[in-house]
């Protein structure tokens, strides 16, 4: 499986007054096209810190990190967006849908930042895969949570991207609409290619990826293969 | 939605702006109220200027002669018909009228009667004033071929008075319209002569009412100048000559004006120099009104600036979002800035219309405060007036959208979607 992600020996420290925390502490993670990552930990153990790096969210401050093939260590803030912009798709736990905009608009909203045409047709093919094509020309406040949350990986979806990141997808939702949106994601790699990386509170949903990262400290502490029944 | 960028971050700004429409409207509303002072203003300052032009200009005259005393004084005697009353000997005329420089030279004796509450405005208790205007038709209307006697009903045979009459007397526009006259009605006055304890109340017959003129002959009483002389019981003096030269221009003016200020009792009042005056009453004024209107303008803008901001706190996680989601440090700056602009667009655009809509009121409440000394109208809002307003509001709107969309467009995504979660 060809690497779409790789980081060796990642750290990332933040300065707290004249303390400095070690958020990461060396982490090696390689994540190919089609796999399905959950990343497991206790709150602090650097899920997110690691997340942010691997999707070119924030820099490194140590060791090296391709992403797509291109290096992303080091590289400036408006570095970052350029390595970004059409390879990565992000999924929050905060849906941040525009409210103003309809759920369509909203699934369109990056093609707009890219400057790449928008095709109704495409917004509505999108839709139809998560299952909200009847939802296009709804405004958000009139969606639940789940529904929200689609739109979100929607949104993620429209710019065909090669990776898709998410940070606690599922934190707001109820169980029935965590497990849609996790069932999403597995077909998402597996019919896509995509290569999805997850942060999660919830062990059950986490070992349905195909692989099983759990930090601790800024540390990988296990990696596991789940078996499949 | 496959629209240019700009159309559709220019759509997307809408739709922010739409979010919250109360804090929008109120924003645009303190916009609108500073760009309408500032229009009224600038409206005002042109109308005000133009007004005195076109007052000055109807007087007829390029210079006057009156007794000496204040410029400020002798600059509303000319446009208001003589408050402030001094009086000139009348062998003055003659000796001014032999100069060589003159083409022609007219008499006028002013002064102040009081009328019957018998016009539309008077009050019921209140006596009104009027002005009465002595003036020998013949060279008056030398210096005023416009002024034009009424016709058709009611003021058939209307004629100006007969220089040797004592009681004819021919009213302005606005005297006949307040008074209610018509050719062959009566008119009263009460008079003060001059040096006599008692006031004489005087009955005059209306032999002509003239066409409206929109300058201060609308409103004044015309008669013989030898009558008005008679009646104020001043025989020997007059208020004002008014001249044209032959040859009119600075030099000659000056030269003029030295001959004649050698008479201790004269001065000499050129047309520009009463316009400057006129002009330099109000500069004060006006200064201090635009100084209200620019810290208006500046808390308009600082409230635009809070707004954005507020709206950008706001949308913190969103700006997050879309920095994740492919948005450039431009694309943020744009969209933020546009919203800044569009602020400060639809103000300045409802602000203008406000204030042509708004003109008529604004004259009203200027005058009613004020006794500006010009008739006609005072508050001219042109396109030149309008387009500086919507195009100088713009453009601090581009400045003022600076900072906030700065902001926005520095935030870093991790630390923005991270803000947003906790707010």
């Amino acid at each position: 499986m060809k690497p779409l992600i790789e980081a060796k020996g990642l750290k990332r420290y933040y300065r707290r007054g004249v303390e400095t925390v070690k958020a990461l502490d060396g982490v090696d993670v390689s994540i190919g096209e089609g796999e399905m990552v959950s990343i497991l930990g206790p709150s602090g153990s650097g899920k997110t810190t690691l997340i942010n790096l691997l999707s070119c969210l924030d820099a490194p401050s140590e060791g090296t990190l391709t992403v797509a093939g291109k290096p992303a260590a080091g590289l400036t803030e408006d570095q970052l967006v350029e390595l970004r912009r059409g390879t990565l798709g992000f999924v929050f736990q905060q849906f941040h849908l525009l409210p103003t905009l309809t759920v369509a608009e909203n699934v369109e909203l990056p093609l707009v930042f890219l400057g790449r045409s928008v095709e109704r047709r495409k917004t509505l093919e999108i839709l139809s895969w998560v299952g909200l094509e009847d939802r296009a020309s709804h405004l958000p406040n009139e969606l639940s949570g789940g529904q929200m949350q689609r739109v979100a990986i929607a949104r993620a979806l429209s710019i065909e991207p090669r990776i898709l990141v998410a940070d606690e997808p599922t934190g707001n939702l109820d169980k029935k609409s965590g497990r849609m949106i996790f069932d999403l994601f597995k077909r998402l790699a597996r019919e896509k290619g995509l290569a999805v990386l997850i942060t999660t509170h919830n062990t059950a949903f986490g070992y349905e990826a195909d692989r099983v990262i759990t930090l601790e400290d800024g540390r990988i502490v296990r990696e596991e293969r789940p078996a499949r029944t | 939605m496959n629209q240019p960028i700009l159309m559709r971050y220019t759509t997307l700004a809408f739709r922010n702006l739409r979010r919250r429409r109360v804090r929008t409207a109120l924003t645009v509303a303190g916009v609108a109220l500073a760009v309408m002072v500032g229009v009224a203003l600038g409206g005002f300052m042109l109308g005000y200027r133009g007004a005195i032009d076109r007052s000055i200009d109807m007087l007829g005259f390029q210079v006057m002669i009156m007794a000496k005393g204040c410029p400020y004084e002798a600059a509303t005697m000319m446009l208001k018909g003589g408050t402030g009353l001094l009086y000139l000997p009348a062998d003055t005329f003659d000796k001014v009228r032999s100069d060589q420089a003159v083409e022609s030279i007219t008499p006028v004796f002013v002064g102040v009667a009081q009328k019957e509450g018998s016009g539309i405005r008077d009050g019921a208790k209140e006596a009104a004033f009027t002005v009465i205007s002595g003036v020998e038709p013949a060279s008056y209307l030398v210096m005023k071929p416009w002024l034009r006697l009424k016709a058709g009903a009611g003021f058939e045979n209307g004629r100006w008075f007969k220089p040797e009459s004592e009681d004819e007397i021919v009213l302005g526009f606005e005297a006949a319209e307040y008074e209610q006259r018509k050719v062959g009605d009566d008119f009263y006055a009460t008079i003060q002569p001059a040096g006599k304890p008692d006031a004489l109340r005087r009955r005059f017959k209306v032999v002509g009412v003239l066409e409206r003129t929109g300058t201060q002959d609308d409103g004044t009483v015309f008669m013989p100048i030898r009558a008005a002389r008679l009646a104020f019981n001043r025989p020997n003096e007059l208020t004002i000559l008014g001249i044209k030269l032959k040859d009119f221009n600075s030099f000659k003016l000056r030269e003029f004006e030295n001959r004649w200020l050698k008479l201790p009792e004269v001065q000499v009042v050129g047309l520009q120099q009463v316009k400057t005056t006129l002009i330099g009453l109000v500069a004060t004024a006006q200064t201090m009104i635009a100084a209200v209107a620019a810290i208006a303008i500046l808390v308009a803008l600082l409230g635009v600036v809070n707004a954005i901001l507020m709206s950008v706190y706001e949308r913190t996680g969103e700006i997050g979002i879309m920095k994740a989601l492919g948005a450039r440090r431009g694309d943020i700056f744009q969209l933020v800035w546009l919203e800044t602009l569009i602020l400060c667009l639809l103000g300045s655009l409802v602000g203008s219309a406000a204030a042509v809509v708004g003109a008529g009121v604004v004259e009203r409440a200027i005058r009613s405060l004020a006794d500006l000394g010009v008739s006609g109208s005072i508050v001219s809002i042109t396109p030149k007036v309008l387009a500086y307003a919507v195009l100088g509001s713009t453009a601090l709107g581009c400045f003022a959208g600076l900072y906030p969309a700065w902001r926005a467009s520095s935030m870093r995504p991790v630390d923005a979607i991270r803000e947003g979660a906790s707010q």
